[in-house]
């Protein structure tokens, strides 16, 4: 368990970590993208929490949706847990997880779409520094997407942000390298 | 793009994180205040139909 006052969790924090449990009952997960960044202190805000989940079979995911449900969390696509699954998860798009009535915090879920993804969850990590008992994806790994692929100011603050948090630790040859995965698998672009 | 000082001063805010255990505390008011205003808003909305149709518009909900 991690070690924090109850004092200073969060509502993200809160919603994060009761959501991440029961996942991780059925799947492996990984929070990814912003929050990793605000887990970290970075003062901005967000709505939606980032999460990838390894590809399970519709049972599977029923179970794992009527379980969300039985915690008060609700689909905002749909209460029809083999709609969400047909519709939404196999097609590729995300599905969004709120406390009932639609209103912030959500969880914004999607299937892992390639190596990329397989990689991020295989190399998933607790991060100490935050706190929080969640998966996140590699620090190395958020910040080669913020960087390579999202590029947005945000994004480019938010990997500026990881850089100095995590000085003097961070691998750079593993950035490099999911780096040309990314101009590869994302972006298609010929390495050779 | 950014100026300068926005960017100096994400970097001044992250050494202070990564020097100053109390980091979380400072910044649990700032980020709970945004979730807090949000429902807030969402709550007045939903008061009316009209406002109930803008949440559903907002959020992308199931009708």
């Amino acid at each position: 368990m991690m070690d924090r006052k109850v004092s200073d969790r969060t509502i993200l924090d809160e919603f994060a970590e009761n959501f991440c449990e029961i996942v991780e009952k059925y799947v492996k997960y990984i929070v990814c993208s912003g929050f990793v960044s605000i887990a970290h202190g970075r003062s901005r805000g967000t709505e939606d929490i980032d999460m990838i989940i390894e590809r399970i079979p519709k049972e599977k995911f029923i179970q794992l949706h009527r379980d969300l449900e039985k915690k008060g969390f609700e689909c905002m696509q749909s209460d029809n847990p083999e709609t969400i699954y047909e519709d939404y998860l196999v097609n590729g798009d995300s599905i969004r997880y709120t406390l009932g009535g639609g209103v912030p915090p959500e969880m914004e879920v999607k299937f892992a779409k390639d190596i990329l993804d397989e990689e991020q969850l295989k190399t998933r990590k607790k991060l100490p520094f935050t706190g929080l008992d969640i998966y996140f994806s590699s620090i190395e790994s958020n910040i080669a997407f913020k960087e390579e692929l999202l590029k947005s100011d945000k994004d480019m603050e938010d990997a500026k942000h990881l850089r100095i948090i995590y000085k003097g630790e961070i691998n750079e040859e593993i950035i490099k390298k999911i780096k040309k995965d990314i101009r590869i698998l994302r972006l298609k672009k010929n390495e050779r | 793009m950014r100026d300068k000082t926005h960017s100096e001063q994400v970097e001044r805010w992250a050494n202070y994180v990564k020097n100053n255990p109390d980091w979380k505390k400072k910044l649990k008011p700032f980020l709970d205040s945004q979730i807090i205003i949000s429902r807030r808003i969402y709550k007045k909305l939903a008061e009316t139909e009209e406002g109930r149709e803008k949440i559903k518009l907002l959020r992308g909900l199931k009708s």
